[in-house]
């Protein structure tokens, strides 16, 4: 457990059964139902990368009855979890060309999966340049500090920061995520931006990179959904004749364009 | 299918012989309304029941269904599945609650299967009872396909009042449960109930799409309550909701039913509701079952039994809504507004029963 902001932790589990650890893959995008035992399941973005050995991780923000338990564990605990569920990034299509991935507060716990997998540095070459935009209430609320120097010192990449209000020690940029993407003016060239995080945002950064040129097609993100079940029955992540915990959590703008309703 | 009869002693000696070796589900009158109940005497079947309030699926889809059960150890859980249900007898069944159950199959046994509903589906057989009339003022499973002396969903089907059944076999797990019974040959269908109903559900997919933005929901919206009656009754909802449950000294992971028309059901744990409003949660139920279900599965979603209108405490008519929808004068996708409406929304605002 790893404290990433002052309401969010990044938790390793590590699966108890060596055969289930050991047949255990997942892709770039997918995630899990994580179960405190007694209070319940939900689902959660799986922040790590597929390797052998290595621990699935979850960013967690503490928001509700789950997550609040969780938050309350104690090192070695034993949670449950399924999964994995749902598609994923297709981190193939997007070999050779630009990336520019935007989150905004816990809308990062699924895009540090994305920057991880670019900059390991035996597949760092297989994609153009990497722009990293992650913006946050407030300086503490930055998550994933531990990993920003690995990100910036990445080849053909720049790391971002914002906050919306800052403090003492802030020295970076006080602006809001579409304001700093209009001062950035990434090219739509040959790129695809993910953009990840609270609706209201989500919603003015998608319009300052139409303006910019990015079509809906390059634009992609998660959709978050209360989901139960995670295969499709419970009727929950139910919009239009897609099931998210199926046919998501990872759609192009073009396709949530052509849902009837707003999600 | 072969027809045959029997006689009405002959049911009731065949099923007694059923209930040895099965536990047999049918309906019986319980404090003035009818459900599907376990059986323990065979005189108990409410043999000329009209429709049971709460659909069959129940018996397939519990409302509360534990899916394991949870035992805290040292550092660790342990976990037990419930004990599986053994073969049952659902008698009685009628021809739309049947198709519902052919619907609802497509939904739990599509990849992946439920496993739980996969089991019980497999260890149920499926006698069908034929409408001899209409069995509520509100139903019309005619103008979706189906038919009161419909065979297809059911392994045996019963048709017939009084003295004698006609018996319809229309699986071999049908003929192997009749084995034991006695027929006799010369079966005739008798003559299919008329249903008063016809609503107009021909290209509902299109017209929702065209309603979607219409402020008809929102009108619609101001008259219901939210209680989720039509679809805890609704015998194709399958929506549920999983929770821990403390049972004292241990836990349980139960599946409940739950329903689209519940403002919590969407509503995030960080706030977010993007199916806030009540009109737009109507429209989900509408539109599930028409438009969206009927795209990812082939089928609408809805049997016509009648349920939702017969039940609704402010008289929210299915049938209504349909043939509004079949009326609305509507813009194009997205434009919003309804243009014009050429007939009042819910013309019978009174009580919509009467004119059935």
């Amino acid at each position: 457990m790893l404290d990433l902001t002052p309401d969010m932790k990044l938790f390793s589990l590590r699966l108890q059964d060596p055969a289930v650890a050991e047949s255990l893959h997942y892709e770039v995008g997918q995630f899990a139902l994580v179960s405190v035992f007694g209070v319940g399941e939900a689902a959660f973005d799986i922040s790590s990368l597929d390797a052998p050995r290595a621990a699935l991780e979850f960013a967690v923000r503490r928001v509700g009855t789950l997550t609040e338990a969780l938050h309350e564990m104690e090192e070695g605990s034993v949670v449950g979890v399924r999964g994995p569920f749902g598609n994923c990034f297709p981190m193939a299509e997007y070999e050779g060309r630009n990336l520019v991935v935007i989150g905004g507060g816990s809308g990062m716990a699924p895009l540090r999966s994305v920057v991880n997998y670019v900059v390991q540095p035996a597949r760092r070459e297989r994609f153009g340049q990497l722009l990293i935009l992650n913006g946050a209430r407030t300086p503490a609320d930055l998550a994933f500090k531990h990993e920003f120097e690995k990100w910036a010192s990445s080849p053909q990449t720049c790391l971002e920061l914002t906050v919306d209000r800052g403090d003492d020690d802030w020295r970076g940029r006080v602006a809001l995520i579409p304001d700093v993407v209009r001062e950035l003016k990434p090219s739509p060239l040959d790129c695809v931006a993910i953009v990840c995080g609270p609706p209201i945002m989500i919603k003015f950064t998608l319009k300052a990179l139409k303006d910019l040129g990015f079509a809906d097609s390059q634009l992609v993100g998660t959709v978050e959904t209360k989901m139960k079940c995670g295969i499709g029955k419970c009727g929950r992540c139910n919009v239009g004749d897609k099931y998210v915990c199926l046919d998501g959590p990872v759609f192009t703008f073009a396709e949530i364009g052509r849902f009837l309703e707003e999600f | 299918m072969t027809a045959q009869r029997i006689t009405r002693q002959g049911l009731l000696d065949w099923l007694n012989g059923v209930a040895a070796k099965a536990t047999l589900i049918a309906p019986v009158r319980v404090e003035g309304i009818y459900l599907f109940r376990p059986i323990v005497k065979i005189e108990d079947i409410a043999l000329d029941y009209s429709q049971s309030t709460v659909p069959p699926k129940e018996w397939l889809f519990p409302r509360s269904d534990t899916l394991f059960t949870i035992e805290r150890l040292d550092r660790a859980y342990e976990l037990k599945p419930p004990a599986a249900a053994g073969p049952r007898v659902l008698f009685g069944i009628r021809p739309c609650d049947a198709r519902a159950l052919a619907i609802l199959d497509r939904l739990f046994l599509a990849e992946p299967a439920d496993n739980l509903y996969e089991e019980r589906r497999q260890n149920t057989v499926l006698v069908g009872l034929a409408c001899a009339r209409q069995q509520l003022p509100e139903c019309f499973c005619t103008s979706l396909g189906g038919g009161p002396q419909e065979a297809a969903n059911v392994d045996v089907l019963l048709a017939g009042a009084g003295e004698a059944y006609t018996v319809t076999v229309a699986t071999e797990k049908g003929q192997q449960l009749l084995s034991g019974a006695t027929l006799r040959d010369g079966g005739e269908m008798p003559p299919a109930p008329s249903l008063s109903n016809q609503v107009p559900t021909a290209g509902m997919a299109e017209r929702l799409r065209l309603a979607f933005n219409s402020s008809y929901w929102q009108r619609l919206a101001d008259r219901c309550l939210g209680c989720k009656m039509c679809t805890y009754l609704c015998p194709t909802c399958h929506c549920f909701d999983i929770r821990d449950c403390d049972v004292g000294g241990h836990a349980e992971r139960v599946r409940c039913w739950d329903g689209c028309q519940s403002a919590l059901f969407t509503k995030l744990a960080g706030g977010h509701n993007p199916r806030a409003s009540k009109a737009a949660r109507l429209r989900q139920f509408y539109a599930h079952k028409y438009l969206y279900f009927p795209e990812r599965f082939g089928v609408t979603q809805c049997v016509g039994c009648g349920r939702c209108a017969h039940f609704c405490p402010v008289n929210i008519d299915i049938r209504e809504t349909l043939r509004d929808l079949q009326t609305l004068e509507v813009c194009p996708h997205g434009s919003g507004e309804t243009a014009r409406r050429r007939e009042p929304v819910g013309a019978a605002f009174g009580d919509s029963r009467a004119s059935a």
